[in-house]
């Protein structure tokens, strides 16, 4: 047995990889620069002088670094000989994609690298241009094209923005100073243009990256195994409990993911126990009393409730049942508020009545469900040839029943705790955004809107390990109950 | 289950004795009327709620307006200037023929805005204009959001039912008939195919990735075609791998055959994939997407559902796969490929039936979870959406009921739907 639990156990790594590599791949093309959303700061470049940016710029990369996504993606990558190995230390990822974009279409990303540097230098050069009334205007037009030159790969916008500089550099003669810088652009341009190779984007190559890639700080951590460090930019990774930080809320998503992880699985646990308590009994009885118009009741109300949306009945029940305009017999959505210094029954007492209404909604359909299984084990078990000896030489309806009877009716209820388990915590993304329960569907869902990737990416991971987990306590209940299935040797 | 084959005895077809057995179920025989019913208001959404009328005189010459903006809409023809852009309820025709709600889902009506009762508080000029259903925050007929909320739901459950049984056969069927060892290439076949694949890969998708991207962000047809082209260099390059396998199988070395353990690789794969939550996949592939539709949903829905179909047809084509008559066609010499197609799938094909039908339910299920979300949905009417609407209007019962009381409705048709099936196909109940 516990050699079996072993190998399950083992099993998970290649899940688990392969779950954390396919969230990764996902959010690898995510729209969206989380750092300059970090950075609430005046990026300094409006009025600045070129020392403000390089600040400005300093203190991005140091958030660059801090986030981990200074790095490339995967330990490689499978490209083209046009692309680069090293455009993922641009640290925009708008400028990233012009300059991918535009080594696709000219195939030579050296000479694309030296027209970004050249276009860096001319903007340096312009905001280290004197700053008086008369060169307010043109300073904004020439602001406007650098942009233009960071954002856009197309051959028109990009002559037409150096066409206006040129001309707007030559009326001012205060501005004369950039003139080089532009001239540099300009000719890096023509250099780009003149010397396209595009064939190059039809070999394929491969860049190595080493474990010096996202991929890798986010699951083992770039920090020393064994040592405190004092670096605070390095990170020690998924598997040592550090899930990053979140982009949204700025604090640490390990923090954010106790805080509610404790919801979600109070009332999945909680849920499963009302479940199986209630449906197995009900099963059993419908299964006994076959055909009967109890057992017909029992039957259709169960795939009625089983049919019924949880999230249609959640808003019915806060529409009607929780104040509003209506009844007032539960109280309103979240959680119970309580004193840290009240009585514990009372803490009890109180959650328990918040929490009466989504329990509500996060049981039945599964106890339904449940219910309808038993029915129908318990149903295919009746049939068989040792209930009718054991009816026939006289045993009590009840003796036959629950002894003989329901532990074989069982192993269908147990298969399905596997995934009535994933299933609750599926639910409760949109069970506890109806009922604002801050869990983890919550957050999880929260972070989608958000595009919090660190969040959705632990709250992803997480969900998963509890699903696994799950498959592993039917697997052991399973041999717990049926005692012809042995896990310890073939 | 020998009735696979033709039921000689009762001198029936098999899937005539399915079809009996189906009949005997009341219930199911009656979902299976409202599901066609639902069926044909979602097939007829336009012509029975839409703010033009189906016919109509105007200015002395005579209009179809509704059949004319299908035609527009497919970009045959134009509307009259004077009929662009205008309120077709303020015209004054000489005479016209509405539909049965004279109200398109996106179509405000000034008058009724606030969530109006369908039963009292209405400001209308005759029972004709009445909002049967009421209206929700922005003036919106209910009643034409319901209807166009079944073509939405019903598009869902049959594309990505579409997608999922394709995937779910294909890798089923890969994975239950050839096993592990009955899948034999000669080494040269299946070493160029692997590189050859990822070549493929990498000269249709990724040097063609901007094309493709491009012409997503023009059109969804241009797409379309950008992506048959894609797929068409990609089956060209499969094509050079496997003829220059043929030629390279003459050198002895290469040519040793080698069995690939595919259901090992395939069913390991499924396992990993249904542990992954369902769910939160989908939220996940959402939220890296920039604008994510409806039609991204439906995709997601088939990409992540396929595995239970999958499962189905391996298990019975481990069986099936056994049997004498697949023998006599291996005895006959046809390939391994031609009976797996021609013999072996269509035997297979009546437990998927089961899992597309509960899976149309599920699918139109977590579509409308997630468009109660919020999520993709964008400017069309589907019943999440309504229903998400109820929660910004506490008073509005009729927002709350009716997109709900539609989704169980549909949900419960197909699940009964499913159910039927189940005992129809069940060979214990067979006499």
């Amino acid at each position: 047995m516990l050699k079996y639990i072993f190998t399950r156990v083992l099993f998970f790594i290649p899940t688990i990889f392969a779950i954390s590599l396919l969230t990764f791949v996902l959010m690898s093309n995510a729209p969206g620069d989380p750092v300059e959303n970090m950075l609430t700061r005046n990026q300094g470049g409006e009025g600045g002088q070129s020392a403000d940016k390089i600040a400005g710029e300093k203190a991005y990369d140091n958030l660059r670094k801090k986030l981990g996504l200074n790095l490339p993606m995967f330990y490689f990558s499978l490209s083209s000989k046009a692309s680069s190995d090293t455009l993922y230390k641009i640290a925009k990822p708008d400028y990233r994609k012009t300059l991918e974009r535009l080594s696709y279409e000219t195939g030579n990303w050296p000479l694309v690298q030296d027209y970004y540097q050249s276009v860096r230098q001319l903007e340096f050069a312009i905001l280290d241009l004197p700053k008086d009334s008369s060169t307010v205007t043109p300073l904004i037009t020439l602001r406007s094209a650098i942009s233009n030159l960071y954002l856009n790969y197309q051959d028109a916008v990009i002559t037409h923005s150096l066409d206006n500089m040129t001309k707007v550099l030559h009326q001012q003669p205060s501005l004369q100073g950039a003139l080089p810088a532009l001239k540099n652009v300009t000719g890096a341009y023509a250099n780009l243009m003149n010397h396209k190779t595009f064939w190059k984007n039809y070999i394929p190559s491969l860049f190595w990256n080493g474990t010096k890639c996202q991929y890798h700080r986010w699951l083992f951590g770039d920090a020393p195994w064994f040592s405190k460090s004092e670096d605070e930019t390095l990170s020690s990774g998924f598997l040592r409990g550090d899930f990053g930080i979140s982009y949204f809320a700025k604090r640490p998503v390990s923090s954010m993911i106790w805080e509610s992880i404790w919801y979600t699985m109070l009332i999945s646990f909680v849920a499963i126990l009302l479940t199986y308590v209630i449906s197995i009994p009900l099963g059993v009885y419908s299964a006994v009393n076959k055909d009967t118009p109890a057992d017909q009741a029992i039957s259709t109300s169960l795939f009625v409730l089983y049919s019924l949306p949880n999230f249609w009945i959640a808003t019915l029940g806060i529409f009607f049942l929780c104040g509003g305009d209506y009844l007032n017999i539960f109280p309103p959505t979240g959680v119970a508020d309580y004193d840290v210094s009240d009585p514990l029954f009372l803490k009890i007492g109180m959650q328990a009545y918040y929490l009466a209404l989504p329990l509500i909604c996060w049981t039945y359909g599964s106890f339904a469900y449940l219910s309808r299984q038993m029915r129908g084990g318990m149903l295919a078990v009746l049939r068989q040839d040792y209930i009718r000896t054991a009816q026939s030489k006289g045993l009590e309806k009840k003796k036959v029943v629950w002894k003989h009877a329901f532990r074989n009716s069982l192993l269908p209820v147990i298969t399905i705790f596997s995934s009535v388990f994933p299933a609750m915590i599926g639910g409760s993304v949109v069970l506890e955004f109806i009922f604002t329960i801050p869990g983890m569907g919550k957050l999880g869902f929260g972070a989608v809107l958000q595009r919090d990737y660190p969040v959705i990416l632990t709250v992803t991971m997480f969900s998963a390990i509890l699903t696994l987990v799950g498959y592993l306590v039917s697997d052991i209940l399973y041999a717990v109950v049926d005692p012809r299935i042995s896990y310890s040797k073939k | 289950m020998s009735g696979n084959k033709p039921n000689k005895q009762a001198g029936q077809s098999y899937w005539a004795t399915v079809g009996r057995q189906f009949r005997k179920k009341k219930v199911a025989v009656a979902s299976m009327y409202i599901a066609c019913f639902l069926a044909l208001v979602a097939v007829l959404a336009p012509f029975l709620a839409n703010e033009k009328p189906l016919m109509c005189k105007y200015d002395g010459s005579l209009y179809f307006p509704v059949f004319k903006q299908i035609g527009v809409d497919f970009g045959l023809g134009q509307f009259p200037k004077e009929l662009n852009n205008v309120d077709w309820k303020d015209l004054k025709f000489d005479f016209a023929i509405w539909p049965p709600v004279p109200y398109s889902p996106l179509n405000q009506d000034a008058k009724n805005i606030h969530s109006v009762s369908p039963l009292k508080g209405q400001n209308v000029p005759s029972k004709r204009w009445y909002h049967w259903a009421g209206t929700d925050e922005l003036g919106r007929d209910v009643l034409a959001g319901l209807i166009y909320g079944t073509k939405t739901a019903f598009t869902v459950g049959i594309v990505s039912m579409f997608i999922s049984t394709i995937i779910g056969i294909f890798f089923g069927a890969l994975a239950g008939f050839f096993g592990d060892e009955n899948f034999k290439v000669s080494r040269v076949r299946l070493w160029l195919n692997l590189i050859f694949f990822f070549l493929g890969l990498f000269y249709a998708y990724g040097v063609r990735g901007y094309i493709l991207s491009d012409a997503l962000s023009n059109s969804l047809a241009e797409f379309m075609w950008q992506f048959v082209i894609s797929l068409f260099v990609f089956l060209a390059i499969m094509g050079v791998a496997n003829l220059l396998a043929s030629l390279l199988k003459k050198i002895p070395v290469l040519s040793k055959q080698v069995s690939f353990p595919l259901d090992m690789v395939i069913s390991r794969g499924i396992e990993i994939l249904v542990c992954i939550p369902t769910f939160f996949l989908i939220l996940l592939v959402l939220a890296t997407i920039k604008k994510p539709n409806i039609y991204i949903i439906m995709v997601i829905i088939g990409l992540t559902s396929w595995t239970g179909i999958a499962r189905y047809i391996r298990a019975e084509l481990l069986r099936i796969r056994n049997l004498e008559y697949i023998e006599a066609a291996q005895a006959l010499g046809y390939s391994g490929w031609r009976i797996m197609l021609r013999h072996a799938i269509p035997n297979a094909l009546s437990p998927v039936l089961i899992a597309v039908a509960f899976g149309i339910a599920s699918a139109i299920l977590v579509e409308s979870t997630l468009s109660f979300l919020g999520f993709g949905s964008g400017e069309m009417i589907t019943w999440g959406s309504l229903l998400s609407s109820a929660r910004a209007t506490p008073s509005a019962w009729w927002l709350a009921i009716f997109p709900g009381f539609a989704i169980f409705i549909t949900v419960t048709v197909f699940n009964l739907i499913g159910e039927g099936l189940t005992d129809a196909l069940d060979p214990r109940l067979k006499q």
